[in-house]
C-alpha cells in the first residue's frame, strides 16, 4: 500500500464531483501522466453501506474491459478508508470541444469521433455492458486525439432475460424514447440512441432534443419525427408511462442537418430511430457507408483542440514548464473530466 | 465527386431561380439566395453550410479546407458572380466553377472548349442551313443550264420576315428598369417644350401626374359613350 502512494506523484487538482475528487498525477515508475479518482467516503450513513455503488460499477467493469476506445483503469489502491482509481488522464472531451467556438468540426473530424465512440461502444456492447449514461461530456478526448469512452458510474451487465433495470438512466437530453416511456427491460438501443444525439449534437453545436422535463423531452422528439404509432413502435401502448401526445407533423432530417451529406444523413436515420427494435447496433453502424465514403475520417493528432489546450501543446516541451503552466492555467482546464 | 452526384445532366444546359427572391435581391442576401436547397448548382455539404449549420463566425471559412463558394463580383443590381472553389489552406485556392446570376436566374458559366464547341457547331448549322437555302433557289433548265429564281418563293420569305419581328413580351422588372432608367432621364433632361423658366416644367408634370389617372378614366367613358350612342344616331337615318 504505502509503495502505491508514493508511486503517484499529485501534479494538480481537476475537480470535484459529488462522489470523488479528481487530481492530475505523475507516475513515478514510467512517467506516466495519469487521473486520480479518490473517492469520497461520504457521510456516515452511506459509509456503513461500504464503498459506493458507482465507484464499485467502476472497478468491477472496468477491471475486465481494456479497447482503445475505453478509459483505461490502470490501478486501484486503498489507503486508511479512501479508494482511488488511476485513469488514463484524458486532457479534455467533447462537451468543451462541442461549445469552443473556436473550432470548426469538419465532416471529416465528425467522423472521427463517432467513429471511435462507436469503436469503444461496438466492444462494450460485444461484452454485454451497456453504458447508460452517454454524453458528450463521458466521450473524453486526449491531446492525440483519440476517443475513450469513460464514466462506468452508471454501465451494467445486460442479457439476463426479464431482468429489470431502472428506466431513470442517461442525461434526459440523450434518453430514448423507450425510456421515457418507462420501459424497464432494454438493451444497447438505449446507447444507440444516444449516440445519434452526440451525432446532431456535433453536427448542429447545440443538443437537438434539450428537454425541460421528461414529458417535454418527448414532445422535443415527436416535434422532429411525429408520433410514433403502434404501426411503427408495435407494443408502445404497452409501456407503463405511455401516454398519448398532440400529434406532430415530423421535419425532415435533410432540413435540420443542412450541410450533412445523404450517407451521413443515413447514419442519423440509423440511430434516431423511434423503435429501439429498428434502431442499428453499433457493428452495423460501422459498416455504413458514411465509414467508409470520403472524406476519411481526421487522424488523431489533426483533430482539434480547444482553445486552452492548443496553447499549451505548442509551449509543451519541457515538463517543469508544462507544470508551470498547467498551474497557471489550471482553472480553464477540463475541470469535469470523471464527475 | 460529390457535386457529379448533385448534378447528374450537364450543368451547363441547367438554369435555376427563386422568383420570391428576385425582387429583393441584393449584395447581401445574394450568397444566401444561391444556398437554397433547391438551386441545384449549391452543394450543401460546402464549408459554407458546414459554417452555417453549427453557427460558427463565416470569417472561419478561412481556415477550413474543402469545397467553398464565394462572392467574386457583383454589379448591382444585376449581375452578381459567384465562384466555387476547393481551398486547401487560407492562402492556396483552386477554382472550380464560376456562377453568373443575371437578374436573378443562376447559370453556370461555361468553359472555353464549350463555348468553342458550342460557337463552331451554331456557325456550322448556319452555314448548312444557308447552303440548303440557296440551293432552293437553283432552277435547271436544259436549254438554259442553271439559273436563279427567286420570284417562285419570295412570298414564302417575306411570310417569314413579317413573323420575325413579333417580339417576346417584357418582362416586369425588365420594364420597371426602362421606366425608372427614362424617369431618370426625364429628371436629368427635362422636356424643352415650356419656353417658360425653370419653375414651370415641375408644375405640368405634376399635373400630369394627376390627371393621368382621369384621363383614362375619361377615355373609358367616352368609349362607353360611343358604344352607347350609335343606336340613336343610327335610328333617325331609318326614319
Amino acid at each position: 500500500m504505502e509503495n502505491k502512494l508514493k508511486k503517484y506523484e499529485k501534479i494538480e487538482f481537476l475537480g470535484e464531483g459529488q462522489f470523488a475528487t479528481v487530481y492530475k498525477a505523475r507516475d513515478v515508475d514510467t512517467d506516466n501522466i495519469v487521473a486520480v479518482k479518490k473517492i469520497k467516503l461520504g457521510s456516515r450513513q452511506e459509509a456503513q453501506d461500504g464503498i459506493n455503488r458507482t465507484a464499485l460499477r467502476e472497478i468491477k467493469l472496468l477491471q475486465e474491459l481494456h479497447h482503445d476506445n475505453i478509459i483505461g483503469l490502470l490501478d486501484v489502491f486503498g489507503h486508511m478508508s479512501n479508494v482511488s482509481l488511476v485513469f488514463d488522464f484524458m486532457d479534455t472531451d467533447l462537451e468543451v470541444i462541442i461549445k469552443d467556438n473556436s473550432i470548426i468540426l469538419t465532416t471529416a473530424n465528425i467522423k472521427s469521433y463517432i467513429l471511435q465512440t462507436l469503436q469503444g461502444l461496438e466492444y462494450l456492447h460485444l461484452n454485454w455492458v451497456l453504458h447508460r449514461d452517454l454524453k458528450p461530456n463521458n466521450l473524453l478526448v486526449n491531446s492525440n486525439g483519440v476517443l475513450k469512452v469513460g464514466d462506468f458510474g452508471l454501465a451494467k451487465l445486460y442479457g439476463s432475460p426479464n431482468r429489470v433495470n431502472t428506466h431513470q438512466v442517461v442525461t434526459r437530453w440523450y434518453r430514448a424514447p423507450e425510456l421515457l416511456y418507462g420501459a424497464k427491460q432494454y438493451s444497447t438501443c438505449i446507447d444507440m440512441w444516444a449516440v445519434g444525439c452526440i451525432l446532431a449534437e456535433l453536427l448542429l453545436r447545440l443538443p437537438i432534443f434539450p428537454g425541460e422535463s421528461d414529458l417535454d423531452q418527448l414532445t422535443k422528439i415527436f416535434g422532429v419525427f411525429g408520433n410514433p404509432t403502434e404501426e411503427t413502435w408495435p407494443g408502445l401502448k404497452s409501456l407503463s408511462d405511455y401516454i398519448e401526445f398532440k400529434p406532430f407533423t415530423p421535419i425532415p432530417l435533410k432540413n435540420i442537418f443542412t450541410a450533412a451529406g445523404d450517407d451521413l444523413l443515413d447514419l442519423i436515420e440509423a440511430l434516431l430511430v423511434m423503435n429501439p427494435i429498428k434502431r442499428k447496433n453499433c457493428t452495423a453502424c460501422l459498416q455504413m457507408p458514411f465509414f467508409s465514403n470520403k472524406p476519411a475520417p481526421t487522424v488523431g493528432d489533426k483533430l482539434p483542440l480547444p482553445h486552452s489546450l492548443r496553447t499549451m501543446r505548442d509551449l509543451d516541451k519541457p515538463s517543469l514548464k508544462r507544470k508551470l503552466l498547467d498551474t497557471a492555467e489550471g482553472g480553464t482546464l477540463s475541470k469535469r473530466l470523471f464527475f | 465527386m460529390m457535386s457529379s452526384r448533385v448534378i447528374p445532366d450537364n450543368p451547363l444546359s441547367l438554369s435555376w431561380q427563386d422568383s420570391v427572391w428576385i425582387p429583393i435581391l441584393n449584395t447581401t442576401n445574394v450568397m444566401e439566395y444561391f444556398s437554397q436547397a433547391s438551386n441545384p448548382f449549391y452543394d450543401r455539404t460546402c464549408n459554407n453550410e458546414i459554417v452555417k449549420m453549427q453557427r460558427l463566425n463565416p470569417e472561419q471559412l478561412q481556415n477550413m479546407t474543402g469545397l467553398e463558394y464565394v462572392l467574386l463580383h457583383v454589379q448591382e443590381p444585376i449581375l452578381y458572380v459567384i465562384r466555387k472553389q476547393h481551398r486547401h489552406s487560407p492562402q492556396q485556392l483552386t477554382p472550380l466553377a464560376d456562377y453568373y446570376i443575371v437578374a436573378g436566374v443562376v447559370h453556370q458559366a461555361p468553359d472555353l472548349a464549350s463555348v468553342l464547341n458550342s460557337r463552331l457547331l451554331s456557325a456550322v448549322h448556319h452555314l448548312q442551313s444557308s447552303f440548303e437555302e440557296s440551293s432552293s433557289f437553283a432552277k435547271y433548265h436544259a436549254t438554259k443550264g442553271y439559273s436563279w429564281d427567286f420570284k417562285s418563293q419570295r412570298a414564302n420569305i417575306e411570310k417569314k420576315k413579317e413573323e420575325k419581328p413579333r417580339e417576346e413580351q417584357s418582362s416586369l422588372f425588365q420594364r420597371q428598369r426602362v421606366d425608372m432608367l427614362l424617369g431618370e432621364l426625364i429628371r436629368k433632361f427635362p422636356l424643352p417644350t415650356p419656353p417658360q423658366p425653370k419653375v414651370a416644367p415641375a408644375l405640368p408634370i405634376k399635373a400630369e401626374a394627376e390627371n393621368g389617372p382621369s384621363e383614362s378614366k375619361d377615355v373609358k367613358v367616352e368609349i362607353k359613350q360611343e358604344k352607347i350612342k350609335p343606336p340613336p344616331e343610327k335610328k333617325p337615318r331609318i326614319h
